[in-house]
């Protein structure tokens, strides 16, 4: 159990330096660094579930609680294809190129991948 | 409840399950993202260098965007079960008649942004009979807020999902 877990810890460790390599080649091969946003959003994209989360456990059954989860849930959506958006929209307007565009939304789905998988890990570990 | 039913086919139970009301919520956001970063596209693409006409996304360009975003918060920050609060004794004031009024407002600035934006496109773009690159500034324009409404329709389902959910638990 504690192999599968270290096992699967350096996996994703390898999956998150492959998507930041992805992100970092596509603004450094072409010296423009308008793709790193893509690692800001996808950085920032948990941090509302999680506030939310937390301003909501308060009161579990009032009304309220659950338009704060809601928001929290709404956010995260858009900040998600946000991070997908951003670099079709650079690459449309000619501001980045479109291998660019490629490189950085894939790395970015890595990094995002990678954190989610985090979160849902240490997010098993209290109830053992 | 199933004495009070309207129609003759049934709400599909999946549709009150906590999982189906939270991937609405989500998919709300994202179609909300996906709008706003069409429109956006259309006015950063009327800055770069390969716009090459005189036309140009202006302030008029924007408000129907505003029209519908403002419409979609007034329209889900309503308090859904104020709606039918008339029917209860305990509600004095016409809680329900203001809410009913409220969400008028909402459902017209969104019915009107998404007109607003085919007004925008035909009077702006398509009477002066300009070319795709030009033409993409006003058909965005309506893509954004037909997807910003879709949104909003899809947030209020799903709010409405939760309320359905939480009933069946009282009971």
């Amino acid at each position: 159990m504690t192999m599968a877990g270290l096992r699967t810890i350096i996996a994703l460790s390898f999956v998150l330096a492959i998507g930041f390599l992805l992100v970092i080649l596509s603004s450094a091969l072409w010296q423009n660094y308008l793709p790193l946003l893509v690692v800001a959003t996808y950085v920032v994209a948990p941090i509302p579930n999680w506030l939310c989360g937390r301003a909501a456990t308060s009161d579990d059954f009032g009304a309220e609680s659950h338009g704060v989860v809601d928001f929290g849930r709404w956010l995260t959506g858009f900040l998600v294809v946000m991070g997908m958006a951003l670099p079709a929209m650079f690459a449309h307007c000619a501001l980045i190129s479109y291998p660019a565009m490629v490189m950085s939304i894939t790395g970015g789905l890595l990094i995002y991948g990678t954190i989610i998988t985090f979160t849902m890990f240490f997010q098993e570990d209290p109830d053992f | 409840m199933s004495g009070s039913r309207l129609f003759r086919f049934p709400k599909p139970q999946w549709l009150n399950s906590a999982n189906a009301r939270t991937t609405g919520v989500y998919l709300s956001g994202a179609l909300f993202s996906l709008g706003f970063f069409f429109f956006v596209d259309a006015a950063s693409y009327s800055k770069s260098a390969r716009n090459g006409s005189v036309y140009h996304v202006t302030f008029v360009d924007w408000i129907p965007g505003i029209c519908s975003s403002l419409g979609m918060l007034v329209i889900n920050s309503i308090d859904k079960s104020r709606l039918s609060a008339d029917s209860f004794s305990y509600s004095g004031n016409s809680v329900a008649w203001k809410a009913r009024l409220v969400l008028f407002l909402g459902f017209a600035l969104l019915a009107g942004g998404l007109a607003g934006s085919v007004t925008v496109l035909v009077l702006k773009y398509v009477v002066k009979e300009v070319g795709f690159p030009t033409l993409w500034f006003g058909v965005a324009n309506v893509i954004a807020n037909a997807l910003i409404m879709m949104s909003s329709a899809i947030l209020w389902v799903a709010q409405n999902m939760e309320d359905e959910y939480t009933y069946n638990l009282a009971l």
